[in-house]
């Protein structure tokens, strides 16, 4: 058994009195490809943005490849985790002064430390990748929701991530736009990349996901093989938030 | 009618001294341009210390808020004169050098620099209210998705947000620069002989207003085409506002 990747213990948030995450438990292992389910609420993308310390967690341990990045009641090791976790948004929150390259580009000078020369080469190795290879010198604002969110998985894929964390990225979309950033993210899965990805989208989960948790109040109800947790779920909650899902 | 346009549109009078007052509205301009230039750099800073994260740096973001306050609720009249009275007398008793003191740097008077620093303090202070406005108008997800690539404060502010709120707050700051121009007049009282001194002078010799109408016309000659430009560029954002561009 290897070391898991991400390993989090009794993790918890509060906003005021409203707890958030109340105890969340949770070893991911390499290469695993992870789906996080549950209605509006349930604190499943804050568990994200607590994986990423975009959020400080209010109690709890977070450790990526053994290190500790959260205990303490602080985050630590900050850099190295931003470093080794990408992070892609609902809003794709792209720099709007700046080009697809030199979107993907910045981070890769100014971080990682990459020439201009060096990180704009892999920026358009990975813009062509995510399908924009003619796109590399468009603007944001001349791109569709579905070609900015590429840009974003580019962007965050040009940090060489050992994990990609997904905060309902397709939610935001057109629904003919969905399928294309699903597809990046299927090849992404197929190639190795550890992910983590909170979603709306049921049939992604079940096909592309190697365990399904789904989260309700702020704890994990349950989790498992796509199949047993969607398809024949053992909890009252998620029976009934799979109802009302898949009803429309 | 004939005497009211004898005393401000004495057209002699206003070619006699067009050289005198030119040379005061030269004062102006290098004013404006030198000290307006100084308080967007300072105005800036401000603004940059005033978003720093953290506890622990909590009495900085004190320190420059309270300074933005004061400067904000003091005439610059008065700064005018705490600048230059205070660095004067420093300089006297030997506190600071006398080329800080009595500050004559590339050959212009010291009137010139007590006043160019008193509205670079000022009116740094009321810049970096307009930063700060474009700072907060960034949105939030632009500061997430810097810092979670690794980006660290420093840099996110100074890749992805600045550049964003600059490009959001220019037209507030020409009205800002527009603002600065007109009060450098006030440097005057320190002895600066600048537009409007130009033309205060002629009037005592001459007792009439041509040359402070002249000193107005010129004046007008660079804050009307300023505040057109405002104006377009205003509706230039506002036009990409309304096509959903960010």
């Amino acid at each position: 058994m290897t070391e898991p990747i991400i390993s989090i213990r009794d993790l918890r948030k509060s906003y005021g009195d409203l707890d958030v995450l109340t105890g969340i438990d949770l070893d991911i292992d390499r290469g695993e490809v992870v789906c996080v389910i549950g209605p509006s609420g349930s604190g499943k993308s804050t568990l994200l943005r607590c994986i990423n310390l975009l959020e400080e967690p209010g109690g709890g341990t977070i450790a990526l490849s053994g290190t500790t990045v959260f205990g303490d009641g602080k985050p630590q090791n900050l850099d190295e985790l931003r470093r080794e976790v990408g992070m892609v948004f609902q809003q794709f929150n792209l720099f709007p002064h700046m080009s697809a390259t030199e979107n993907v580009s910045i981070a890769q000078v100014k971080v990682r430390g990459r020439s201009r020369k060096e990180a704009d080469e892999k920026s358009r190795e990975l813009l062509d990748r995510v399908g924009l290879g003619d796109k590399v010198d468009e603007y944001p604002d001349r791109l569709s929701g579905g070609q900015q969110q590429r840009v974003a998985i580019a962007r965050a894929l040009a940090m060489d991530p050992e994990v990609m964390l997904f905060d309902e990225v397709t939610s935001a979309l057109d629904p003919e736009l969905v399928k294309g950033v699903l597809d990046v993210m299927r090849g992404l899965a197929e190639s190795g990349m550890t992910m983590i990805s909170v979603t709306h989208e049921m049939g992604f989960a079940r096909e592309v996901s190697d365990r399904t948790i789904f989260m309700d109040g702020g704890v994990i109800v349950e989790q498992g093989k796509p199949d047993d947790v969607l398809g024949n779920p053992s909890h009252e909650r998620t029976k009934q938030f799979l109802g009302l899902v898949l009803a429309n | 009618m004939e005497a009211f346009f004898q005393t401000y549109f004495d057209f002699q009078i206003i070619e006699d001294n067009f050289g005198y007052v030119l040379e005061g509205f030269w004062y102006t301009i290098r004013l404006s341009i030198v000290g307006g230039i100084l308080s967007l750099i300072w105005g800036l800073i401000l603004a940059v210390l005033r978003q720093l994260p953290g506890r622990g740096l909590a009495p900085v973001r004190w320190v420059a808020i309270a300074y933005i306050d004061a400067l904000r609720g003091v005439p610059l009249l008065l700064v005018i004169f705490l600048i230059s009275g205070g660095l004067g007398a420093l300089a006297s008793e030997g506190v600071i050098p006398e080329g800080l003191g009595i500050p004559r740097w590339f050959g212009l008077p010291d009137p010139f620099w007590y006043g160019t620093i008193a509205i670079t303090l000022t009116y740094g202070a009321y810049m970096a209210e307009v930063y700060r406005a474009g700072i907060e108008a960034v949105p939030r997800g632009q500061v997430e998705a810097a810092r979670s690539l690794g980006m660290s404060h420093g840099q996110a502010m100074r890749f992805v947000i600045v550049p964003q709120a600059v490009r959001k707050v220019v037209p507030p700051l020409l009205n800002d620069f527009i603002a600065l121009m007109k009060d450098t007049s006030l440097v005057s009282v320190l002895g600066l002989v600048e537009t409007v001194q130009a033309g205060r002078d002629v009037y005592s010799e001459t007792f009439n207003a041509s040359a402070l109408t002249l000193g107005a016309f010129l004046f007008l000659a660079v804050t009307i085409p300023l505040a057109r430009f405002v104006d377009w560029l205003i509706k230039k954002q506002d036009m990409k506002i309304q096509r959903g561009i960010p």
